[in-house]
This record gives C-alpha cells, structure tokens and sequence, in this order.
C-alpha cells in the first residue's frame, strides 16, 4: 500500500470514479518522501475500494478531513521529451 | 575581526561568542529541523547547528543565520555588540566604495567541487531538503542561498535569492518575481525565445554572499559581496555551464530554467508571517549536476513570524538602499529606517521639513524604485522623531498625520503575491497598493503660533532644570534609571 498526498482549492475537484488527472507526492517513509508525480487516476471515498491512499491538502497546507482511496493507472509526463 | 569568507567561519565564529549553539542528537529534516529554527527565531535565540540529520549520515544544518543584528554583526566581521546603526553605518560605507572584483580559482582549490554527481546520479534527495513547516506544498532547497545567472545580452551576473522547492529528484519549481532581475532576464529574453537559461544554485554561501544576493543593490552581487567582506570573493566553473560560483559553497546545483515545462510551487510559510500567496506554476529548475563539500552544511532560512532573517535583513539592507537613493536625489532626508516587524513592510523616513510636499515626494521615488514592490507603507517623520524609537515614531503618527490631507493612497503599483492583505486578484497579478503617512507638520502653518509644542521632558524643560532633576533621581527615591 503507498500513501499519497494532494493539494486542491476545493475537495470538489476530486471527482470519484472517473479517469481523472492529478499531481500528487509520495508519503512513503524514505528519502523520497513529498516527491511528486503528475498521474492519471482513479479516487473513491470508500477506502477500501483501492489499495493505494490519498490524502488531501487544501490551498493553504490545511489538511482536510477527506479521504481517498486511489489507483494510479500511470504516469504522465509533462517535460517536453527534449530535457529527459 | 575579519569577516568570515565562509559559512563554516560563520558557523565557528557565532558558536565562540555564544551566537550559535551544536546541536548533537538527531534531529529528523522532516519538520523537527524547521521547528528549530523556527523557535529559534521567535526567541532571537542563537542559531541551530544541527550535526546529525536523520537519514542522512555526514550532512548538517545552519539555521536562522541571519536573525539576529548580533550575527549580522559578525558576519561584517564587527564586534557582535555594535548597535544597528553601527552596523548601518558600516554597511553604507563598505557599499559606496570601489566595486571588488571576484576572482576565479582552479577546480582544484574549490571545496565546493570534493563530490560531483552528473548524470544517473543526480538526485535532490541524496541531499537533506528539509520540510521546513508541517502543510508546505514541498521540501525546500533553496531557503538561504543564491541563484546564479548570466544576463544573456548585457552578460552581468545575477545572484537572487528565490526560494526554490524539490518538486521530483532532478526538478524544482520556484519563485521568480517578475520585477526581480531575474524575472525580468525570463520575460524579457528566455520566454519569448522559448530557450533554456543556465542557472547554478549555491547553498551554504557566505553570510555576505548572501546578503549581497538578497540586497536590493544595483551591484553585481559578486563585486558587493567583495566589497562588504574587503576582498574579492573566490568563484569556480561550473562542471557543465559557463557560469562561476562561490569555491567556498557547501553544495553547488548546476542547470537549466525551462521555459516550457511548468510544475506546481507552494504554499510555503513566507515573510509576512503567513502562508499567502497560493499554490502555482512558477519557474521551473532542472538539475543536471550536484557538487558539494564533504560534509556539507545545509542552510535553512525559516520564514514566519518576527523575527528571521527575511525581515530583519531585507529591513536592513531595503531601508538602506533608500537611504542612498533619497540621498542620491538631494532629499533632505536625516535617516531611514525599516523596523523588522513590519515585516519589510513599512519605510519610516526621517526628514528636514524645508518644503511642501515632500513626503509624497520621498513616497513616489520610493514606491517607484526598484525596492519598491516590497513594501507598501512609507511613513515620513520629521529630523527631531529618533526613527528607530517605535514609541516616538507611532506619537508623531497618532498625532501629526492628517486624517484627509496626510494620506496619501497609489493604486495599481507593483506588488507581490505575498501580501496578506491583497485580495485573490491581486495576488494572483502581482498588483499593489501604496500609502504615504505623512507625519510632518505643513510647512505653510506659522511655526510659533501653529505648530504645536511637544510636551516632554526633553523639549520643555529648561536645561539646567532637566540635569537638575536627573542627578537628584535617585535622590529623590528612584532607582536608577538604566
Ligand atoms: C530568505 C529570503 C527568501 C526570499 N525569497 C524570494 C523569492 O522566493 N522570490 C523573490 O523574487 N525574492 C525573494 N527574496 C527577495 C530577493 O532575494 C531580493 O529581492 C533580491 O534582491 C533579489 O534580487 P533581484 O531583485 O536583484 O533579482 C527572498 C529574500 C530572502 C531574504
């Protein structure tokens, strides 16, 4: 299970159920830790939909009380392919 | 007392007078590091160096460098004791001499250069980012540093201090204001051309490398940094682009500014003593190489509430260069002074009051200048109000400052997304508004039959009577007054 991590201005942003996009960061212990990805994903209130968790940030470092669980279903890369 | 040409000099020099304590038990770099510093700062206590970082064996943290006037006077190489004026004094006079020119050294004699990691390799989290507050949108690398470039045309170098957070292990994303010479080299050159600009970011400086690269000065900041430390400072080639850092660095990240990859930046606890400006695309910082020292120190700059190092050294140096400004332009002014917990926010001006107007004029040129997005408030005083006395200041406020005919509002001014008060618009657009408090009395009012008469013991008492009432003090059952 890895723990993930999300900043929005309003939880409404994050809709469940759909393939939806997001920048999240790794709360997995290690020197990795608040490390970020941009993925496409998958987000249900029902925490035991998904193996993975998320948690959620609002627009000012607020932690919010929302919960989700998460399935990333893969990576997407916005560095244009010339500084890779 | 010679000034320290490195952090490490620093760092001895503030642990002898007392101004810096060893920190030997581990301390973890995810918020437990940035708490320090933090209490330290709001205690004024000395700085924490932090030998052990949890994961990170042979790396350690110098906190707050800069947060108090007693290591601003030791890293000028003064007597820790000297008072702000002192260092004010000191600062004003090393800075209007002769620019000192850098010099280069060889690889070999660069500290900076005794591990090199290119390529596979590079990665930020080898290095021990800190978290420096529970709910920042990342790990900051770039808290107390320099960002060095090179104007693509003019070719003068640039060292900013633009904070800069880990977004994966080779990227950073950071803030660089438009108004700042960096942000305007991006608009102006790098954007339009969509190139990549090189870019070299150094931590662990100096203090006066790092002064310099958070001085509002028109100087290279290379040349400042010589001249406040009396000779040149030592610069190294980067490994993989032509441009030259401090030998004398901890840890050196090499690369290039993207201008057509954006990733998130923020929130960050920021000057103001909030987290305000909101979470964005901001500049964005590729890294291709990292050099650092053998056990190299890293520096946290932990900004919040009064008083760290980005009040109390952007006080100083911001109402100082106004100073020479106001000067260079003939005002009549007897003294600026910006108190750090204003948080850099409020310019009290002191001035002989020989014509009309002139503390709309000290507030346009002020508001005007290159400092001027970075605060909104200048307070105009007159030459007999002692600026650095908060009591006196606010006296003269309360009573001098005409409530419709002594202030003055500016709209649409450049500001910056960080100021509290600003609404989302304006944050988002970087626009400011700006007051002149003009505490002076009008010029066209009858000196002896206007003007009203301060009612202190200094101003009304014969001289003779105030020494009179003064040696008899404790005579008359007082303690003594300190
Ligand atoms: C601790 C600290 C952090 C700072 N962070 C930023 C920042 O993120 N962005 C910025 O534009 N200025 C920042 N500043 C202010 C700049 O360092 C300052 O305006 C400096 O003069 C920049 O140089 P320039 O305007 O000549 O480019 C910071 C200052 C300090 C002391």
């Amino acid at each position: 299970m890895n723990q993930w991590e999300v900043y929005v201005n309003d939880v409404k942003e994050l809709a469940e159920d759909a393939e939806i996009e997001l920048t999240i960061r790794t709360l997995n212990p290690g020197i990795h830790k608040f490390t970020y990805k941009r993925v496409r994903a998958q987000l249900s209130s029902d925490l035991k939909k998904h193996a993975d968790q998320l948690q959620v940030r609002l627009g000012r470092g607020q932690l919010s009380p929302s919960r989700f669980s998460i399935k990333v279903l893969g990576e997407i890369q916005r560095m244009p392919a010339k500084y890779l | 007392m010679a000034a320290p040409r490195s952090n490490r000099e620093f760092i001895e020099a503030c642990v002898k007078s007392g101004d810096a304590v060893r920190i030997k038990q581990e301390v973890d770099w995810e918020n437990e590091a940035g708490a320090i510093v933090r209490r330290a700062c709001e205690l004024a206590a000395p700085a924490p160096f932090m030998e052990k970082i949890k994961d990170y064996p042979g790396f350690s943290y110098f906190g707050a460098p800069l947060s108090t006037y007693r290591r601003m006077a030791i890293s000028m190489g003064m007597d820790p004791a000297s008072s702000l004026p002192e260092i004010g004094k000191e600062y004003v006079k090393r800075t209007n001499g002769e620019p000192v020119a850098p010099v280069l050294v060889d690889r070999k004699d660069a500290p900076c250069k005794e591990n090199i990691l290119k390529g596979a390799d590079v990665d930020l989290c080898k290095l021990p980012v800190p978290l420096v507050h529970e709910g920042d949108g990342g790990r900051y690398v770039g808290t107390w540093h320099a960002v060095v470039t090179k104007h693509p045309v003019r070719g003068d170098v640039n060292w900013g201090m633009y904070r800069q957070m880990m977004f994966d292990s080779r990227t950073m994303s950071g803030a660089v204001f438009p108004f700042s010479d960096l942000g305007k080299a991006l608009t102006d050159y790098y954007l339009p051309r969509g190139e990549t600009c090189p870019f070299a970011t150094a931590i662990g400086l100096s203090p006066l490398a790092a002064m310099a690269a958070c001085a509002p000065s028109p100087i290279p900041e290379p040349e400042l940094t010589g001249m406040l430390a009396g000779e040149p400072v030592r610069l190294v080639k980067c490994e993989t682009n032509d441009l030259e850092v401090p030998a004398d660095a901890e840890i050196i990240l090499e690369g290039e500014i993207c201008p057509d990859y954006k990733v998130e930046e923020g929130p960050f606890g920021e000057y103001t003593g909030y987290r305000t400006s909101p979470r964005d695309f901001r500049v964005t910082f590729r890294v291709n190489c990292i050099t650092y020292r053998n056990n190299a120190t890293m520096t946290i700059s932990n900004m919040g509430v009064p008083q760290d190092e980005g009040q109390l050294l952007r006080s100083f140096s911001l109402g100082l260069e106004l100073e020479k400004l106001l000067k260079s332009q003939g005002i009549p002014v007897t003294g600026v002074y910006m108190h750090p917990r204003s948080t850099h926010h409020m310019m009290i001006v002191g001035v002989k009051p020989t014509y009309s107007g002139v503390a709309q004029q000290i507030g346009q040129l002020a508001f005007g200048s290159k400092l001027g997005p970075w605060f909104h408030m200048v307070m105009v005083v007159d030459d007999k109000t002692d600026i650095y006395n908060w009591d006196e200041v606010y006296h003269a406020f309360c009573t001098r400052c005409h409530p419709a005919n002594g202030i003055h509002i500016y709209r649409n001014s450049p500001g910056t997304p960080l100021y509290p008060f600003a609404t989302p618009h304006e944050r988002k657009y970087s626009i400011g508004s700006k007051v002149v408090f003009d505490c002076l009395w009008p010029v066209d009012w009858d000196p002896v039959n206007d003007v009203p008469t301060v009612v202190s013991f200094k101003n009304v008492y014969p001289k003779e009577v105030q020494e009179k009432v003064m040696n008899n003090w404790t005579a008359y059952g007082y303690p003594p007054v300190k």
